[in-house]
């Protein structure tokens, strides 16, 4: 029985491909008698809207209006070639101008035209390493390295995961408040962060640049939750720091440029909220000197970490495929 | 270094080949699509139409007040891409955290001489405010388009970058600066503590303007305008000693505490565009 069903099956893409040759070719043939020859334009009518009923056509009822004829069973078929196929489109072109227009209650406004968005992101993977600045930190500013790992659900939503490992600098207020007001201020930085992320994009659109290439564009909200650590930097380096664990819930915007079907550019802005705890204004030999004691009576603060990112998204498989319902 | 420029050569490079050509595209016959213009029939939402817009500004960057005010920007687009304009705000100055923390630790009473430690006003009166600042500058518009928002709203908008020169009426006025050399060190009426000097940070500045924002159009006439504007020019906003010779100076030669400094601004207006009609290309 196998060896039969195997020869029935190559059978069956053999009988499909001569059944396509045959009715591509019956397709491909002018029907019978010819194109008829184009009939006169109608004489009269109004400029300003443009109609789609075939020339030759009884007026179409008033009963009638509203509806669109997409095509005409007697025109000669198109025949596959590409000149004279434009050939064709110029000629009709010089038709509908040398006649006149005639106004109906349906114009091309009525027409709407959907586009194919650019790029589909639905079951395909995010992967970004990103670069991120302090924005709102004048007294110590932090650069993250990071990355972020996210799955499209859909192509709005999208769950992911991401990481950061964050390098502090002292800006330059910092100094300044130490030498003018002779205050040392009390700082914190922060070492590592992590997050389980959730994104909806429900902006995306084009735009020109130069009048000439076309760029597609997005803006994703992100919201998430987790965790990070940050660290008392001593304002007398006698006496230890400590570290805080902290919960971090985030949100975010972040616009997203196409420039292919797997390389995304990405900008964006992230603000991580959590509550930090600081180092006790008070510390002396026997007042706070240990770490235990320093975090035990630490200050506490809500902080909110804006972050300016940049980054590069490669997105896997690297290509996709449009399906369309039938 | 060489690591952060290997990065940004990295980054160029990937960008570079993402957005390069379909090497199969070559070859190809194309039909003159391929060297028209990207959009054609598109309203013209900005050539030749003069641009009125009440705004919003705020710093964003302050390091000791915020800078946070209202003004009009007034902009006549020659084309599409370029347009030249002027931008006027008028502002008061809030305190940051920052401000707020330093000045309540610090003393009421100034303790002689021999404490460099400023007071409360010492401290608080020599940092400055911005009443007014503005620029005059030109405006590249090279892109525009138009964007679906949660599938309901489809508005035009355009990216612009502005480029011009900034200028600012600081002010500053303290009454408890008794130091009266006026950064002159070698005045026998200068004190050894610069706490006392008198801040220097008042007075008209001219500088560079840089500027980048979006029109988010609300119809044909109106547009939401969010604009990041630097206004930089030589500043001391706290008065201080900052270059720690021992005095508040504004000399080139004696000693200069103001710098070049960057004043960002976030800014929201609403742009009124005239005439309000719009036309269309071919």
């Amino acid at each position: 029985m196998k060896p039969l069903r195997m020869r029935a099956l190559r059978r069956l893409p053999v009988l499909f491909v001569a059944l396509a040759v045959v009715g591509s070719a019956a397709i491909a043939q002018p029907k019978k008698g010819g194109a008829k020859p184009p009939t006169p334009p109608p004489k009269g009518g109004d400029s300003g809207e443009i109609e789609g009923t075939k020339p030759g056509a009884k007026a179409p009822a008033a009963g009638d209006a509203g509806e669109i004829e997409m095509g005409d069973p007697d025109k000669p078929q198109p025949s596959g070639d590409l000149g004279a196929d434009l050939a064709a489109a110029d000629a009709k072109d010089a038709a509908v101008k040398a006649e006149p227009v005639k106004k109906t209650p349906l114009s091309w406004k009525d027409i709407l035209v959907v586009v194919r968005k650019p790029f589909l992101k639905v079951r395909r993977t995010e992967l970004t390493p990103m670069f991120g600045t302090t924005m709102n930190d004048n007294m110590v500013k932090h650069i993250t390295l990071g990355g972020e790992l996210a799955y499209y659900l859909t192509d709005v939503l999208a769950i992911g995961v991401e990481g950061h490992y964050y390098i502090d600098t002292f800006g330059e207020p910092f100094d300044l408040v130490a030498r003018q007001a002779r205050r040392l201020p009390t700082v914190n930085k922060y070492n590592w962060s992590a997050a389980l992320d959730f994104h909806y994009v429900p902006v995306y659109g084009k735009f020109a640049v130069l009048d000439r290439k076309l760029v597609a564009w997005e803006v994703a909200f992100t919201a998430g939750i987790g965790a990070g650590q940050s660290e008392v930097i001593p304002r007398d380096t006698k006496f230890p720091g400590f570290t805080n664990l902290l919960i971090m819930p985030n949100v975010g915007a972040t616009m997203r440029f196409f420039l292919s079907k797997w390389l995304t550019v990405n900008v964006g802005i992230r603000d991580y909220i959590f509550y930090d705890h600081f180092e006790p204004p008070n510390r002396a030999v026997g007042m706070n000197a240990s770490a235990e004691d320093a975090k035990a009576n630490a200050d506490g603060a809500l902080i909110n970490n804006v972050m300016f990112q940049l980054s590069l998204s490669f997105w896997l498989p690297t290509s996709f495929e449009y399906t369309t319902f039938r | 270094m060489n690591t952060m420029k290997l990065s940004l050569v990295a980054f160029a490079g990937l960008i570079a080949l993402g957005s390069a050509p379909d090497a199969s595209a070559e070859g190809r016959r194309t039909n003159t699509l391929a060297k028209d213009v990207a959009v054609r029939h598109r309203r013209l939402l900005v050539k030749n139409r003069f641009e009125l817009a009440p705004l919003f500004e705020s710093t964003i960057n302050a390091d000791f007040r915020h800078v946070v005010g209202g003004g009009l920007k007034m902009e006549y687009h020659l084309s599409d891409m370029l347009s030249f304009g002027v931008v006027g705000v008028a502002s008061t100055a809030l305190n940051t955290g920052l401000v707020d923390k330093i000045s309540n630790t610090l003393l009421m009473a100034d303790t002689g001489p021999t404490n460099p430690e400023p007071t409360q006003d010492q401290f608080l009166q020599r940092l400055n405010t911005m009443p007014i600042h503005g620029a005059a500058y030109v405006s590249l518009t090279p892109w525009y388009g138009k964007l679906s928002a949660f599938s309901q709203a489809y508005v035009a908008f355009d990216f612009y970058f502005q480029a011009g020169v900034s200028f600012a009426q600081l002010n500053s006025d303290c009454t408890v600066c008794t130091d009266t050399s006026e950064g002159d060190p070698e005045n026998p009426t200068h004190t050894p503590q610069p706490k006392d000097d008198a801040p220097l940070n008042s007075g008209g500045r001219a500088g560079l303007y840089l500027g980048g924002g979006i029109h988010v159009f609300l119809n044909d006439f109106i547009a939401l305008d969010l604009t990041f504007r630097d206004y930089a020019f030589s500043d001391n906003p706290s008065g201080a000693d900052y270059n720690a010779d021992g005095f508040v100076g504004n000399s080139p030669t004696l000693g200069d505490d103001n710098r070049f400094i960057h004043h960002i601004f976030f800014g929201a207006g609403l742009s009124i565009m005239f005439p309000t009609a719009v036309k269309r290309t071919p």
